[in-house]
């Protein structure tokens, strides 16, 4: 076999196996956050269809297919049916950056586990996240109703005003590593996870992150009491099943960044490198599910206070002090 | 660099694809019948009482301009953050000028009631 | 090679700015818009700048882009009112449609002929380690200058907001 097919069906391969396992999980955290608050709520969850609910995703899926997909009357068709799809490119998008693994030697190549190990990899990361308003955004917009275009306004804003907290946390990891990229930034944390060199920045990191998941407590954007549904309030069948999918992609994607920039990656002891990556990603997840199950909602005013006068000076402080001590310790 | 590329760009058509193929099942398998209530905008089961469009506050604009001079801060830290050991005390003071400058900004905004929402 | 795809890509990004200033849609308009700063951002990369070419989608497609959105949020306009307007919807997606695959096709091109593939790294190709290194070495008072440039803005904003929030509150009391 030539050298360039054998690499370009690696590739294949590679991604497409990436793709079904990011959906399987996707489709299954549903069905794992359903049953967990279920428990926290004294409530069995889920338990039906096959044994104990685990063929549930299943059925969300063909129920879904099954529900009538319509446009409505005086929305923006162009950009309503933009606006999912847009959701879940995005959301998809970001895992090409995550290494989740060693690199593997498979028919003598070396396989990096990881999509494509870009050089500026911690921008990509921060473009697409910045990019992610856009799927929530035009959505709200084209949809024509109140409660989206309440939903898209209060999440735009919400969004961007975490997203500066989110990428000044990661300055002092770009700091410590030296490196924009991941598998680089997973290397320089072999010996103490940067959780534990700079914790404030691991908390600014991790509160961002959930405010950008746009859940409980930082879930205005869709607050199902006051918004209906926020900014996908008009949209039904696969389109919604769109959104709803990207969420939970980006929620295992904020995982994975959480476990990269400050957990250490797939470092660990006496297990396999991408046995430890998803241990840790699974229990970041499990976290969001226990925020969630815990935490009642912010006022609007209580989220953007915190994010500008709390989260956003703290994070400039981190940045300050990491360089002064860095530099001190260096002489 | 063709290696390292490439892949991005495959997953970019599959994840189009599935975006795509989605919809279009859905279409396919899903009942098609619209009619002028199903159509209507939703707003709890009521009749329409006003158009969607409404004022919003302007502090959602002034939070989007803040948001435009920080995210550019931030922008500039990055490059610095990735050369800081090469940079030592120079690059240092070089950025905490900068910083300092738009920390003033900051705190003027804070203080004139900018970041205020009631 | 590398000229043909410069020529498509500031082709694509003309005529996506074209679209954007024709468009009768505002929001269709952003659309276009961060079309043509995409394409602009695979020219920075194609001509050796990879740290400009992310400042170019993070800085003016996720961030000025943004501001647009929400300034056109606040102008009150119906979205199907514009809709009606235009011609069926298979031609409305026909540009961006087109434009799309020029983007993706030059990509997949230019990656045929990467300028870092050959040579281990051509001397005009920018890490962006190297790039940072001059930023803040040699033009360290141009980032000093950005910086006053940027709390200029900030200041000007914020007054813009304030007089207009200001006239609005007698009205909004009557």
């Amino acid at each position: 076999m030539p050298e360039w097919l054998i690499i370009g069906l690696l590739i294949v391969a590679k991604l497409g196996l990436i793709f079904m396992v990011l959906l399987t999980l996707a489709a299954y955290l549903v069905l794992a956050e359903r049953k967990i608050l279920g428990r926290m709520q004294l409530r069995p969850g889920p338990n039906r269809v096959g044994p104990f609910g685990l063929m549930q995703p299943l059925a969300d899926v063909i129920k879904l297919l099954t529900k009538e997909d319509f446009i409505p009357a005086r929305a923006d068709k162009w950009l309503f049916i933009l606006a999912p799809g847009l959701a879940a490119v995005t959301a998809l998008l970001t895992f090409a950056v995550v290494p989740f693994g060693p690199p593997l030697t498979l028919f003598g190549h070396q396989v990096p586990l990881v999509v494509c190990d870009l050089n500026i990899g911690v921008l990509f990361f921060l473009g697409l996240s910045s990019l992610a308003v856009y799927g929530m955004t035009l959505g709200g917009w084209a949809s024509n109703s109140k409660y989206s275009l309440m939903g898209a306004i209060r999440g735009l804003s919400q969004l961007i005003s975490y997203e500066l907290s989110m990428g000044l946390a990661l300055v002092p990891v770009v700091m410590l590593a030296r490196s924009f990229s991941l598998t680089d930034i997973v290397m320089a944390q072999a010996d103490v996870p940067f959780a534990l060199v700079n914790p404030l920045a691991f908390l600014i990191f991790l509160i961002s992150a959930v405010a950008e998941s746009k859940r409980i407590p930082f879930d205005l954007p869709e607050a199902e009491n006051e918004l209906v549904g926020g900014f996908h309030t008009e949209y039904s069948g696969m389109r919604f099943g769109l959104f709803f999918v990207g969420e939970y992609i980006n929620l295992i994607i904020l995982g994975s960044m959480l476990t990269v920039f400050f957990l250490g990656g797939w470092m660990g002891p006496f297990l396999p490198g991408v046995v430890w990556f998803s241990i840790k990603v699974l229990f970041v997840c499990f976290f969001f599910i226990w925020v969630r199950g815990t935490m009642p909602r912010l006022r609007y005013d209580q989220l953007m206070h915190f994010g500008w006068k709390i989260l956003l000076p703290l994070s400039l402080l981190n940045v300050l002090l990491t360089g002064a001590l860095l530099l001190w310790r260096q002489g | 660099m063709l290696e390292n590329y490439l892949p991005i760009l495959v997953l970019v058509g599959i994840a189009f694809a599935f975006a795509v193929a989605v919809v279009i099942l859905s279409r396919l398998v899903g009942p098609n019948k619209p009619n002028d209530i199903k159509l209507a905008p939703y707003e709890c089961g009521m009749p329409l009482l006003s158009s969607a469009r409404d004022r919003f506050s302007i502090k959602f604009y002034i939070v989007a301009v803040t948001f435009i001079v920080f995210d550019i801060e931030v922008a500039f830290l990055y490059p610095w953050a990735v050369v800081f050991k090469q940079l030592g005390w120079y690059g240092a003071v070089t950025m905490g000028i900068f910083l300092f400058v738009l920390i003033v900004g900051f705190v003027y905004e804070w203080k004139k009631g900018a970041l205020e929402w009631e | 090679m590398a000229t043909w795809i410069f020529y498509i890509l500031g082709a694509v990004a003309v005529v996506a700015t074209a679209m954007a200033v024709t468009r009768r849609n505002p929001v269709h308009s952003v659309i276009y818009l961060v079309n043509s700063f995409f394409a602009l951002a695979m020219i920075f990369y194609l001509l050796g700048a990879p740290l400009v070419a992310a400042w170019e989608v993070i800085i003016y497609a996720g961030a000025i882009m943004v501001l647009f959105l929400f300034i056109i949020m606040m102008l009150e306009l119906s979205p199907g009112e514009e809709a009606d307007r235009q011609g069926p919807g298979a031609l409305q997606w026909l540009p961006v449609l087109l434009l799309g695959a020029a983007l993706l096709t030059c990509t997949l091109l230019l990656l045929q002929l990467d300028p870092a593939a050959g040579q281990a790294v051509p001397n005009w190709y920018a890490s962006p380690r190297d790039f940072g290194y001059v930023l803040f070495h040699e033009y360290a008072l141009a980032v000093e200058i950005v910086s006053f440039q940027l709390l200029f803005a900030a200041v000007g904003a914020f007054y813009v907001g304030r007089a207009a929030s200001r006239e609005k509150q007698p009205g909004g009391q009557q």
